[in-house]
């Protein structure tokens, strides 16, 4: 009785699995029917403005004052409402944006920044220097307590002789000036006066100066934008910004695959195998990938031996692949870098060759700082010790795969290595901060300035500053003092070159790799520069434009 | 009956102080606190505003002193203020002179995600009690094996793998319901009806898949609870003298049966309120379990015990409840808190 029961429901689910197969078989075949407005795809169309273009991020904004909020989803949203005085072309070079002027008095010391006459915040009021001395009060205000406020604090005096003119005097002569500048978005005045910037509730309701003005934000789920027509560079050419917050990485492609989203950023996987392997995504879908300004790598701690052996550390480096770990783990999407800038830009040293792959090499430097395998256990030892040690690294993916094709690869050379992953917060309060590590992989995201003084220069390794690993070279702090000094672009390129050759040549940390951005955009979505400038696929949105055939249902979108 | 309940909510506050303080303490076990977030990782933001920071948040105080601030606020019921969100009230909204509201965080969460768990666990019960019902009557057929292992796959397939292909078939592939959101972006101009369409295709996903892998649990105690009064003397009575299985069944047997099940209900009360992270991450919910998980990772202190708190006064209140409730239903029980 039992026996043919069971049988029975056997068979029940096994006729149900098949019937289940069938189905997902079938509705996936008969998917390309769905997207049948996609023949024109690919057609020219001339350059009009309208419609509305949809986007998403992983992260909702804490706020919207750029000054207090620090996180990339705040700055993603706000880089669309509000100017600086300056900013960086396409070929990352600075240039005016509220600012058509700016003179730098002969002793480096005063700048000059003269404001566009007729600049209109969204709100129909007049932008002046006001509102720029305003900003840099408020950035440098105690209570604002503003993570960045160390760069505008070297400001000496700041005075508006007339509502277009702008004129700062620093101490000494401060080559990020610009750069800083650049960074500092002008916030209005008559909107702000006698408010705390953390509770205002301007932070959710901006009035900008920007392409676009912000009309709704539900939190959660979306942030609505529409044209500003007082914008100070000039109409963009899409109406509205629709920014839909969606957290989770999978969720935002299957929304990209369902054409409800129109651009996204993507992983090395997404990019290289599953959209590929797709041709109707291939077809609605184009690609594009540009270097970043960030970069990982492997750290030493330089005040627990033997690390603090510059020929362990070149050991180290040369028994790495670094090749293999952007094969494997970024699927090829990454280059090998030999200075901590962005290759292709002024301050990267085209002279200087990453560390390449030398087992041997390896080897031999290791004998020669006395490391021996005396038992023959494969493991080296130096003083009866084996070298052992543990890399620490954040919950990331990509960091952990890294660090076990170097656990395996220093296999290779008679180093034992684990590896323990911590949540970030433990990470950095409780290794980081207290120096209670011997290797880290980490990455750092890189502003377009080259003054890295707060990560080298030897005065920077208090606790929660970030020369974290310990790293001391009298020429380095020099050069790095002297950078930040020289506001010559050529004299300072030379500098910072020079200063890349030590570091390489110190070898205190192992670059494994510099990865690239990558993205997916529309085909609907027309105007986008190819090949991307150095500034990235996103430096001319507001030329963007998506034809009217293209365009999705407007009334599903207001 | 009376005197039992006002001593029960009496004896609550020494609890929830108990609790509080615990929590308070074990929260601060874990390292670090908001300044060392991951955007703050940066090499232009300068450890002084991080120490600034700390100062204006009471980080530097030794933490008795600094749950005696908590406790003091909590005293007038003031949940504080977010450190992560600037500002943002934690629990409900705050007016400024101007008259512009800022909604609280939990305020704006917890109506969401105790939409979708009361509607979730409403499906639960209407599934499980009939199939507990019918797998007892069958117990050891083949509708009770089918039934034991359709909860069992429910219950073992992991929600999010089951959601994220769920997703590509009926919203990529087949395009019959929304990805993800809680509505659509026209939903402003919509009217109510097209309001109303809009709300449940978006929960369909969310509330459907949660309670089928939730399924397992309570149908089986629907099963076995009456599989124990099927066996009991006055059922046999019952048959005996010659009512029909229905009468038996529905008016005898399941009553009884039953009666566990407002223990599991009062016990899921907290439960309402916390929400699942991996569901409202992968829906772009925002709801209480996100809301609680990201505060978690920011070191988002105030935020953290607001939810503890409320979560603990609702769970003590849950108690509570299914306690009374139980002495309601079970004459048995409540002679026994009478005595």
């Amino acid at each position: 009785m039992h026996t043919t029961q069971s049988t029975l429901v056997a068979s029940f689910i096994k006729y149900a699995f098949i019937t289940l197969t069938v189905l997902l078989v079938t509705s996936c075949s008969s998917q390309s029917d769905s997207t049948s407005s996609n023949k024109n795809l690919h057609d020219q169309f001339a350059p009009e403005s309208g419609g509305t273009l949809i986007n998403a991020m992983t992260g909702e904004p804490s706020s919207l004052i750029s000054m207090i909020a620090g996180e990339s989803a705040s700055s993603a949203i706000t880089s669309n409402l509000f100017n600086s005085l300056l900013k960086y072309d396409k070929n990352l070079e600075i240039e005016g944006d509220l600012v058509s002027s700016w003179q730098i008095s002969p002793d480096q010391k005063t700048i000059t920044f003269k404001l566009k006459p007729d600049l209109k915040w969204a709100d129909n009021e007049p932008i002046t220097s006001a509102d720029v001395l305003f900003t840099w009060q408020a950035v440098t205000d105690e209570k604002t307590a503003s993570p960045y406020a160390s760069d505008f604090l070297l400001v000496k005096n700041a005075e508006i002789p007339d509502p277009l003119t702008f004129k700062i005097t620093y101490e000494q002569p401060y080559a990020s000036a610009l750069d800083s500048w650049a960074g500092l978005q002008i916030l209005p005045k008559h909107r702000l006066l006698g408010q705390d910037l953390h509770t205002t509730t301007f932070s959710r309701n901006p009035i900008g100066s920007h392409y676009y003005k912000l009309d709704n934000w539900t939190h959660g789920a979306y942030l609505k934008m529409s044209r500003n027509t007082l914008s100070v560079l000039g109409p963009a050419k899409i109406d509205r910004l629709v920014t839909r917050i969606i957290p989770d990485n999978s969720a935002q492609f299957l929304e990209l695959m369902a054409d409800n989203i129109d651009l996204m950023g993507l992983d090395p996987i997404k990019y290289a195998r599953i959209i590929p392997s797709r041709p109707e995504l291939q077809d609605k879908l184009a690609l594009y990938k540009e270097l970043g300004n960030s970069y990982t790598y492997m750290g030493f701690n330089l005040k627990h031996p033997p690390f603090d052996d510059v020929r362990v550390r070149k050991a180290i480096n040369y028994a790495i692949d670094k090749q293999e770990i952007i094969d494997g783990v970024y699927l090829g999407l990454g280059i090998n870098i030999a200075s901590p800038y962005k290759p292709g830009t002024r301050w990267s040293n085209p002279s200087l060759t990453p560390y390449p792959y030398d087992p041997d090499k390896a080897r031999a430097l290791l004998k020669e700082a006395g490391f021996t395998d005396t038992n023959g256990d494969g493991i080296l030892e130096r003083n009866g010790k084996p070298f052992s040690f543990e890399i620490i690294t954040n919950q990331n993916k990509e960091r952990e795969k890294s660090a076990v094709l170097i656990q395996r690869r220093l296999k290779e050379v008679g180093i034992n290595v684990t590896i323990r992953s911590i949540e970030w917060a433990s990470f950095i309060s409780r290794f980081i901060k207290t120096g209670d590590f011997d290797v880290v992989v980490l990455g750092w995201g890189l502003g377009l300035d080259p003054d890295q003084y707060n990560i080298w220069h030897s005065s920077q390794q208090a606790p929660g500053q970030f020369n974290f690993i310990g790293y001391q070279n009298s020429t380095v702090d020099k050069l790095l003092e002297q950078g930040r000094l020289e506001l010559d672009p050529d004299k300072r390129m030379k500098i910072y070159h020079e200063f890349a050759q030590v570091l390489l040549n110190d070898s205190p940390i192992v670059y494994l790799s510099a990865g690239y951005g990558l993205t997916a955009i529309h085909q609907r979505v027309k105007g986008i520069d190819t090949p991307s400038p150095p500034a990235g696929v996103g430096h001319n949105s507001y030329d963007w434009y998506i034809p009217q055939p293209l365009r999705r249902n407007e009334m599903s979108v207001n | 009956m009376l005197n039992y309940i006002i001593k029960r909510i009496l004896w609550m506050i020494p609890m929830l102080i108990g609790i509080s303080l615990i929590s308070f303490f074990i929260m601060h076990l874990a390292p670090g606190d908001i300044t060392n977030n991951e955007a703050s990782f940066n090499p232009k933001a300068s450890e002084e505003s991080r120490q600034k920071l700390r100062e204006i948040y009471h980080l530097d105080k030794p933490i008795i002193v600094q749950y005696g601030l908590w406790l003091k606020r909590m005293v007038i019921l003031d949940f504080g203020k977010s450190f992560a969100s600037h500002q943002k009230p934690v629990f409900w909204q705050t007016q400024d002179k101007d008259g512009n509201i800022t909604k609280g965080m939990i305020q704006e969460a917890l109506p969401i995600t105790l939409m979708i768990n009361l509607l979730g666990l409403a499906i639960t019960l209407i599934l499980s009690i009939p199939l507990g019902i019918i797998a007892a009557r069958h117990h050891l057929g083949w509708q009770d094996r089918s039934i034991t292992l359709f909860n069992f796959v429910g219950f073992s397939i992991p929600g999010f793998w089951l959601s994220l292909l769920l997703m590509y078939w009926l919203g990529v592939v087949n395009n019959w319901f929304p990805i993800s959101g809680l509505h659509s972006l026209n939903y402003e101009s919509l009217d109510t009806w097209d309001k109303i369409k809009d709300t449940f295709a978006h929960l369909f996903l969310p509330v459907v898949i949660p309670s089928i892998t939730g399924l397992a649990g309570i149908t089986l105690f629907v099963k076995n609870g009456m599989l124990d009064v099927l066996h009991q003397d006055y059922i046999t009575t019952a048959r005996a003298k010659g009512l029909n299985e229905r009468k038996v069944i529905y008016t005898h047997a399941l009553r009884n049966a039953l009666l566990p099940l407002i223990t599991i209900i009062g016990l899921s009360i907290p439960g309402l309120i916390g929400g699942s992270v991996i569901a409202e991450t992968i829906f772009a919910i925002p709801g209480m379990g996100k809301l609680f998980y990201d505060a978690v990772l920011m070191r988002d202190f105030p935020v953290v015990m607001g939810i503890l708190t409320i979560g603990s006064a609702l769970t003590l209140v849950g108690n509570l409840l299914a306690d009374v409730a139980y002495a309601w239903a079970d004459p048995r029980v409540r002679r026994g808190v009478a005595r």
